[in-house]
């Protein structure tokens, strides 16, 4: 036994601390999976493919499963379509202010969707702004129900809105790796512009843009809020968050989930395959000089007008919310015809937004402390020493990355129901854990990242002069790592506030509901709901930006590092 | 205090490798031993099992006939020097060279007193408030150096301490070590792959290969009595001309495809009929006109004819590369460089004493 911890470079404490660790995950996230699997494959006759049948055969569900295939391909579809121009010109093209461009880009990502969709609402209703400027502007003689068959779209338009920036990252990353001796090569052999970027560029760049339109593509595939908020019930995400309640009864919303994570884990193998299987940009590597030129003036007003016009299209659905925040009335008119900040004020006398503002304080501390505990241990383990199952540790750590938020929280309504962690009773426990789970790759990536910066030598040093191991973590390492971890604290704290998924099917009561459920729950009432509910979502918007502005003040420019597949 | 240190048939695995390989070396209290080899040869992971950050598979390491192979790093008392200097840049340098008495729980008068005079001998007082990252590749080492040394430990371990300084400052900090040395009188180990500066500094030197250890001795051993053709290529560079072993007596006759090679020394344990290396130092072999030496003049100096090939003139000296009979590439360095001693394509005759041929059992080359 000793010897065996020495070979794996352990002590007694390294080893029961790695132990817990993998107690944890099988706890929190393999016996979930499973427990999902068996009850989608097992009825109490045994195996049977009965639901998974169902599921496939039924026009009710075939439809449902269509619906979301569509809504991922429509939003990659649109997602490429922005992302694409931009890359191409924030990338090849060096000009004046190019770098608050590349911030103004990245600002949607930032902003949840599901908030936006109050706005969006608000302006697509019947009667709202864009319908009533249509008809003011006599483009349309009738008003469009946008949010009746329109539904679809209008989901697709916000998710899109929000997840080109993802999109944009890979392919800008992608783009930024294509070696320009390469496409010199093809110019020299007598490639117009056009040919060149289809023959050669695009193709080079094909393995990451996969890796950012597979992303995108799970993402609306799985995405809750957005649909709950535009009643566009009629997709995967939505069914499995209405299923949740009727389990016992009903066992399909086990067989949706299954249908989920074998689709998210296809795309993943999928995106290895694509990723590992096309090294030929390790061909031809000479040098990488950089590809960016100086753009013309005219070059330089057509990136402007471009970035500008997409990040304008891409705020409204927040200016949306905003207005709805500050109006008291808002019927009839393009924008509201009278302002406030009552609503504002009222956050804070309000029951349900004052409680909810605290309970999501609360949950998302918790599990900010226990990512940065978990991610810091794990990160060490990963970097420092050779433990045993590394490799099976480091994927343990990276799946919930693949691993939507709706399955996790699903897997522990079901799995842990009739537990003294069923979250029926008191969803506390598990909303942290699925909060902490779910934003622990962010924590161990930025913990590594740091670990790897920092040389081990420099820890040597310190315990050549007669630090012990614990000392040397905690004066060497630690103080050298520091940034990198306030950087994934924050990120994990403030996308724990934000968190939409699991908090929308994991809060029972409303004494427990953190601030996007209780968004929801305000919509959903009459009188003055809607407007509290976008003045807490304004809140949230302002959290979560400010927080990304000071994570990316720590991260520098590998921030976009984190959000890549 | 300062220690001997003892590795007792030590074994190392990384990996799949023995980068450590049954290595057995006593190092006296107070000597300035060098481990020097090529790269990959385990010499640092020897100097990282005496640090302890790595515990031996097999064997002991003795610090003082004192067992200390399972001895955690930070309770040793080694003071290492690193390849990188593993400066911390969080602390400024007096705060480095600190550390270790903070860790011993030195006394704060006491501590400044010493942090001060070791950052005296390395000559970087006046630095003492700068961070690391305001210091040159040369303040950095020494700074280094004073943290090393400030905890006066039972050894001193460098780790290719000179190899990130240019050429110049290496040369520089050669004799400051030395000097350095000399003056705190502990055992210091010093790892190199620089045959040079391992000669010009060591009191003894271990040559290791492929994890193995090779030769001991004092430079003056090692240069003159090599062992093997490996630590006479490695060492100062040598000619090594191929041959077959035919007689031995006062003087080993070699037959080698470009003529007769006489030796005065050989290797214990070749036989009559083996195929051996006869090594020669470029600076033993003098170029004399082929024509003036018909006449050989006398039994004990050996003479092979040979063509130019070419020459590079270095200031100080010339280095000619030759052509022997069969072809074979040999290096000769002239130190007179007034007159030139032959033209590129000149047919020469070599001459050189058997006092300076060493007869070597034939073996793989290369790392």
């Amino acid at each position: 036994m000793t010897s065996w911890l020495r070979r794996h470079d352990l002590n007694a404490a390294n080893a029961a601390v790695l132990l817990s660790l993998w107690l944890f995950f099988i706890v929190f996230l393999l016996y979930p999976l499973g427990h999902v699997f068996s009850h989608a494959f097992f009825t109490s006759e045994g195996f049977s493919l009965v639901f998974m049948k169902l599921l496939f055969s039924s026009p009710n569900y075939t439809i449902i499963l269509a619906n979301s295939v569509n809504l991922g391909l429509a939003v990659t579809f649109f997602t490429s379509l922005l992302a694409l121009p931009l890359a191409l010109l924030l990338v090849r093209y060096n000009f004046w202010g190019k770098g608050f461009l590349n911030g103004l880009i990245l600002i949607p990502m930032v902003l949840p969707p599901f908030v936006g969709a109050i706005g969006m609402r608000q302006l697509l209703a019947r009667f709202g702004s864009i319908n009533l400027l249509l008809l003011e502007m006599g483009v349309i003689s009738q008003p469009i129900d946008w949010l009746g068959g329109g539904r679809f779209w209008g989901v697709v338009i916000l998710e899109s809105l929000h997840l080109y920036p993802i999109m944009y990252l890979n392919l800008a990353a992608a783009l930024a790796n294509v070696d320009p001796s390469l496409e010199e090569a093809a110019k020299n052999m007598g490639a117009n512009r056009f040919k060149l970027f289809t023959t050669v560029t695009f193709p080079l760049m094909l393995p990451g843009y996969f890796a950012g339109a597979i992303i995108v593509f799970i993402w609306a595939f799985t995405d809750l809020g957005t649909p709950l908020v535009f009643e566009y019930r009629e997709v995967v995400a939505v069914q499995i968050f209405n299923m949740v309640t009727d389990l016992h009864q009903n066992p399909m919303g086990y067989a949706f989930v299954v249908a989920v994570i074998a689709l998210t884990l296809f795309f993943f193998y999928l995106s290895k395959r694509i990723l590992g299987g096309g090294s030929y940009e390790m061909l031809g590597r000479g040098h990488v000089a950089s590809a960016a030129r100086p753009a013309s003036p005219s070059m330089t007003i057509v990136a402007y007008a471009v970035v500008l016009m997409i990040s304008a299209l891409a705020l409204i659905p927040h200016l949306g919310v905003l207005l709805t925040s500050v109006t008291s009335r808002w019927f009839l008119s393009v924008l509201p015809s009278e302002y406030t900040v009552q609503f504002y004020v009222s956050i804070f006398s309000h029951d349900l937004a004052l409680l909810s503002i605290k309970n999501s304080l609360l949950l998302s501390s918790l599990s900010t402390v226990i990512d940065v505990l978990l991610g810091v241990t794990i990160a060490y383990l990963l970097a420092r020493k050779r433990v045993p199952g590394r490799g099976l540790l480091d994927a343990l750590a990276m799946l919930p990355l693949a691993l939507p938020g709706l399955v996790l929280a699903f897997g522990y309504v079901a799995a842990f129901s009739a537990t003294p962690l069923d979250a029926r009773a008191n969803p506390v426990p598990l909303l942290v854990i699925a909060y902490a789970v779910r934003r622990l790759p962010y924590m161990v990536r930025a913990a590594y990242a740091g670990f790897q910066q920092t040389s081990v030598v420099l820890e040597e040093a310190a315990i050549n002069l007669g630090a012990s191991p614990m000392k040397t973590l905690y004066q060497i390492t630690m103080p050298l790592i520091f940034a990198n971890l306030v950087a994934g604290a924050v990120l994990a704290f403030s996308f724990a506030m934000l968190e939409v998924s699991d908090s929308l099917i994991l809060a029972s009561k409303e004494q427990y509901y953190p601030i996007t459920k209780a968004i929801y729950a305000l919509l959903g009432r009459i009188a003055d709901g809607p407007y509290i509910a976008s003045a807490m979502g304004m809140l949230g918007l302002l959290l979560l930006a400010g927080s990304l502005f000071i994570a990316g003040r720590f991260f520098g420019r590998r921030m976009g590092e984190l959000f890549r597949a | 205090m300062t220690v001997s240190v003892k590795f007792d048939s030590v074994t190392k695995i990384l990996g799949q490798s023995r980068a450590v390989d049954n290595l057995t070396l006593e190092i006296a209290a107070g000597e300035l031993f060098f481990l020097l080899g090529p790269s990959g040869c385990g010499k640092t992971t020897a100097l990282r099992t005496v640090a302890g950050f790595y515990s031996p598979d097999e064997g002991r390491i003795l610090f003082n006939a004192q067992d200390e192979s399972r001895v955690p790093p930070h309770k040793r008392n080694t003071g290492m020097v690193f390849q990188n200097y593993a400066l911390w840049p969080h602390m400024d340098v007096q705060s480095n060279v600190a550390y270790g008495l903070k860790m011993r729980r030195v006394p704060s008068a006491d501590k400044e007193k010493r942090v001060k005079r070791a950052l005296e001998i390395v000559h970087m007082l006046a630095y003492a408030e700068r961070m690391p990252n305001q210091l040159s590749g040369g303040q950095q080492q020494r700074v280094a150096l004073a943290r090393a040394l400030v905890i006066e430990p039972d050894v001193v371990l460098l780790d290719e301490p000179l190899s990130n300084l240019d050429a110049k400052l290496r040369i520089e900090m050669r004799t400051q070590i030395k000097d350095i040395h000399q003056k705190i009188g502990r055992t210091m180990i010093y790892v190199t792959h620089d045959q040079a500066e391992a000669l010009s500094m060591a009191d003894r030197i271990a040559v290791m290969r492929r994890g193995r250890l090779v030769q001991v001795g004092t430079p003056y051993e090692l240069y003159t009595r090599p062992e093997s053709a490996f630590v006479a290529q490695f060492i100062g560079g040598t000619n090594l001309i191929n041959g077959t072993l035919e007689e031995i007596g006062d003087l080993l006759t070699v037959k080698t495809q470009a003529g007769v090679v006489r030796a005065k020394n050989g290797v214990k344990g070749i036989k009559r009929g083996d195929t051996v290396f006869c090594s020669v130092r470029p600076e033993s072999l003098v170029i004399r006109p082929a024509a003036e030496s018909s006449a050989i003049p006398s039994r004990t100096t050996n003479q092979l004819l040979a063509e130019v090939k070419s020459i590079m003139y270095l200031g100080d000296n010339e280095q000619y590369s030759l052509h022997l009979a069969d072809s074979v590439m040999m290096h000769a360095v002239e130190y007179n460089v007034s007159a030139r001693k032959a033209q590129v394509g000149e047919r020469v005759a070599l001459q050189f004493d058997a006092q300076a041929v060493v007869v070597l059992p034939q073996e793989e080359l290369g790392d």
